[in-house]
């Protein structure tokens, strides 16, 4: 369990975030991604080429396995040969849509395009056999699984674009003719199909756009239509009987969340409007929230220090929390933002490392309120600017001896901080997370402008947030409390509801955007 | 799964289940969390508190509305039992307002009501309802149902042990406050009356029905204002 807790603050707050970000920024703009962004990629990759394995021998594959041409004899029925995409179909989607343009109807034109399961027969059409579906270009026929087709909409030829939509909320599927949609097509869909096509004369050519180009039909309109189906499915959904009592969950959730977090006046001030008890004592609360203002402005030395007064035993309990708060206070070190790290020539205004060459680019930090002094010097230090602050008499000069990472003195006390902290994590059970913060953490020191790094972002003062809460937590848990707050667990589990949702196939879980809610 | 401290040991194992989503790119800050409490405190028109949030969790200056003054005085007269005062002050507000949405205007009337009988005032409470709630409860179900449970509270010696003494909490005349208020903001065309906060917990309940209706196995919230899940019944690997 403990080791959570790093996991935490190691993934949650840093690495985790920044490899998706470089990944996003990589590949410019994933067109995929905006479609479908429920869609976890690791668990269920979406569709985005045919399969060069899942295909009969008479179909060859060509511009980036995108383009599909027929390359058999092409005499009966028996030469027909089909393809499938690498991926199937991720509930997550929502509403899946890709589009095939016709290159060259070849000698008759016998195309079907459509969906199958995984290990229906590739030496057919799609539609002939059972989980197969297609809509096909001789007749215009779809075919539900069966060798004889019924009357569906016009055929299609050189030229035309056709379009395939699966909706996963009600597992229909629809088809589009060069931007026209013709209506449903098929009910009742099995779960994890995978887009196919299908040929069965020589010269037969199809390109496949799976999404990575923009699509001759608009979906997006029918996205944003089940996306405000869904929101007003939620907005109405019928409350519990005991309605009465709803309002009271509301505002119990807010108060707790309020102590739970330490806001002691707002606590109060809502207490007084709505009469929610609080269950703590406010000189508890108050002692909680002096130690996370320590956190978050950055002052993690006093933080640490406090904590050891007010609840003897807990950080010697907890190694892992003291780790983690020895990390934030290297890491502030550096920042500038730990008094600790100027030691005894501390300073006016606590901040002791030189290594400011630049403002620190962090967003004004909203997070400390103007009582007994706290933030002062967090926000100093971002306005120490260009100011080379070291205490020692190098004043002159400092930036080019330091060759960009300080003082000599102050290097010295990071470095001595920095083996204790090495030392500190031999002791714990060895573990990924522990390694990459403290690598993370040594390599600011490489860096002659740390904030501009690759490891920058551990700097950034919201990074804070994960150890404020960790340590809040370990002393409310230490205090018989739960170490969440009940509207947080809220959120966990709501997020975890859309992913089981997902996993079973639910694809209306497409479209309960629990990030928008939170931010719209 | 609970919270409760006697269960100690799934307690550990909960807070991994947490920790383990924290892990994930979708992880709500700190601030999104505050600001999801803030337009609580914004949308219900919980001033005070709203300025203070503001003070203590450095946020941005909230985005008040101008009739928010007007609304916390309404819910302070709801919530105190002064109903004639409430009403004067929404038709001095919005005069159309409770004209054109009678079934509010009759939960106002069940509310002076409901303070009439909590008041011990049974003969003045019998004919104010004759006088003015039976022409609603004659245009309503709803509305019948609702006259005929506050009525029933005067067959009882002690209202207060009564079978319908819920309506005599204060989280009652909570309730109807908050209805009011949504209806002033709904006047006043404000996007959006529903505060993020219950949207979020209609979520989780709109997911864990769609999850039933498929027979799908998941620790399931029974209780939102503790937050207690209980883990699914692995029934079938036994």
């Amino acid at each position: 369990m403990k080791l959570r807790k790093l996991e935490m603050a190691a993934m949650g707050s840093g690495r985790g975030t920044m490899d998706s970000q470089n990944q996003v920024q990589s590949d410019t703009v994933d067109r995929l991604k905006s479609l479908y962004p429920n869609v976890n990629e690791e668990e269920t990759p979406l569709p985005r080429s045919w399969s060069t394995k899942d295909k009969f021998s008479y179909i060859g594959l060509s511009q980036n396995n995108l383009r599909v041409h027929y390359k058999g004899h092409g005499k009966t029925h028996k030469d027909a040969a089909s393809v499938r995409a690498t991926h199937p179909i991720p509930a997550a989607c929502g509403l899946y849509y890709f589009e095939v343009r016709i290159v060259s109807k070849g000698r008759d034109g016998y195309m079907g395009i459509g969906l199958s399961a995984h290990g229906v027969n590739m030496n057919r059409l799609p539609g002939w056999d059972k989980h197969s579906y297609g809509y096909h270009g001789d007749d215009g026929h779809s075919f539900c699984s069966s060798g004889t087709g019924q009357p569906y909409g016009p055929t299609f030829t050189t030229g035309d674009v056709i379009g395939c939509g699966v909706n996963l909320v009600d597992n229909t599927c629809f088809y589009t003719k060069n931007g026209h949609h013709l209506g449903i097509a098929f009910r009742g869909l099995p779960p994890n199909l995978y887009p196919t096509v299908g040929l069965q004369t020589p010269g037969e050519v199809v390109d496949a756009n799976f999404g990575q180009q923009p699509f001759v039909f608009d979906i997006e309109d029918m996205l944003r239509e089940l996306r405000a189906r869904t929101r007003l499915a939620i907005d109405e959904f019928p409350l519990p009987d005991d309605q009465g009592q709803w309002q009271q969950v509301l505002h119990r959730m807010v108060s707790t969340y309020l102590v739970h977090h330490g806001y002691c006046s707002t606590a109060q001030a809502f207490s007084r409007a709505t009469g929610q008890p609080i269950d703590e004592d406010i000189a508890s609360i108050k002692n909680r929230q002096r130690v996370s203002k320590l956190v978050v402005s950055g002052r993690i030395g006093e933080a640490i220090e406090v904590t050891r007064a007010l609840y003897p035993g807990l950080l010697e309990r907890d190694v892992d929390l003291l780790f983690l708060l020895k990390y934030r206070q290297f890491v502030e070190m550096v920042n500038g933002s730990d008094a600790e790290a100027g030691g005894d020539a501390g300073g006016a205004n606590g901040v002791a490392t030189s290594v400011i060459s630049h403002t620190s680019h962090a967003p004004a930090n909203g997070h400390q309120p103007h009582t007994n002094g706290v933030s002062e010097a967090a926000e100093e230090s971002s306005a120490a600017a260009d100011v080379d602050m070291s205490p020692p008499p190098h004043t002159n000069g400092a930036h080019a001896e330091a060759e960009g990472c300080g003082t000599r003195a102050s290097v010295e006390r990071m470095l001595a901080f920095g083996r204790e902290l090495y030392a500190m994590s031999q002791k714990l059970q060895q573990d990924q997370f522990v390694k990459s913060m403290l690598e993370d953490a040594f390599s600011l020191l490489a860096y002659s402008n740390p904030w501009d790094s690759p490891v920058g972002w551990q700097l950034e003062p919201v990074r804070r947030e994960a150890v404020c809460e960790a340590l809040n937590s370990a002393i409310l848990e230490a205090q018989g409390m739960k170490w969440i707050s009940p509207v947080e667990a809220c959120v966990s589990h709501s997020r975890e509801l859309l992913r089981r949702m997902a996993r079973a196939g639910l694809g209306a879980c497409a479209f309960a955007d629990l990030a928008a809610l939170l931010r719209r | 799964m609970s919270f409760d401290l006697a269960n100690s040991g799934q307690e550990k194992e909960d807070r991994k289940y947490y920790d383990r989503n924290k892990g994930d790119d979708l992880q709500i800050s700190r601030t999104d969390m505050n600001m999801l409490i803030m337009n609580y405190l914004v949308t219900e028109g919980f001033k005070e508190a709203a300025i203070k949030f503001q003070q203590e969790a450095g946020l941005q200056e909230p985005a008040l509305c101008s009739s928010l003054d007007e609304r916390i005085m309404i819910r302070e007269a709801v919530q105190t039992g002064r109903i004639p005062d409430a009403i004067a002050m929404v038709n001095a507000l919005h005069p159309e307002l409770l004209d054109n949405d009678r079934y509010l205007y009759f939960h106002l009337q069940q509310l002076q009501l409901l303070e009439l009988i909590r008041a011990g005032r049974a003969e003045e409470a019998l004919a104010f309802a004759s006088a003015t709630l039976a022409e609603a409860g004659a245009n309503d179900p709803n509305a019948l149902t609702e006259l005929e449970r506050s009525l029933a509270l005067l067959a009882f010696p002690d209202p207060h042990a009564s079978p319908f003494a819920d309506l005599l909490l204060p989280s009652h005349s909570q309730k109807i406050a908050s209805e009011l208020n949504a209806a002033i903001l709904k006047m006043e065309n404000q996007e959006y009356t529903n505060p993020k906060l219950c949207s979020l917990l209609r979520m989780i309940l709109w997911s864990q029905s769609e999850l039933d209706k498929h027979n799908i196995k998941y620790p399931k919230m029974t209780d939102l204002a503790n937050a207690t899940i209980e883990k699914p019944k692995h029934g079938r690997r036994l």
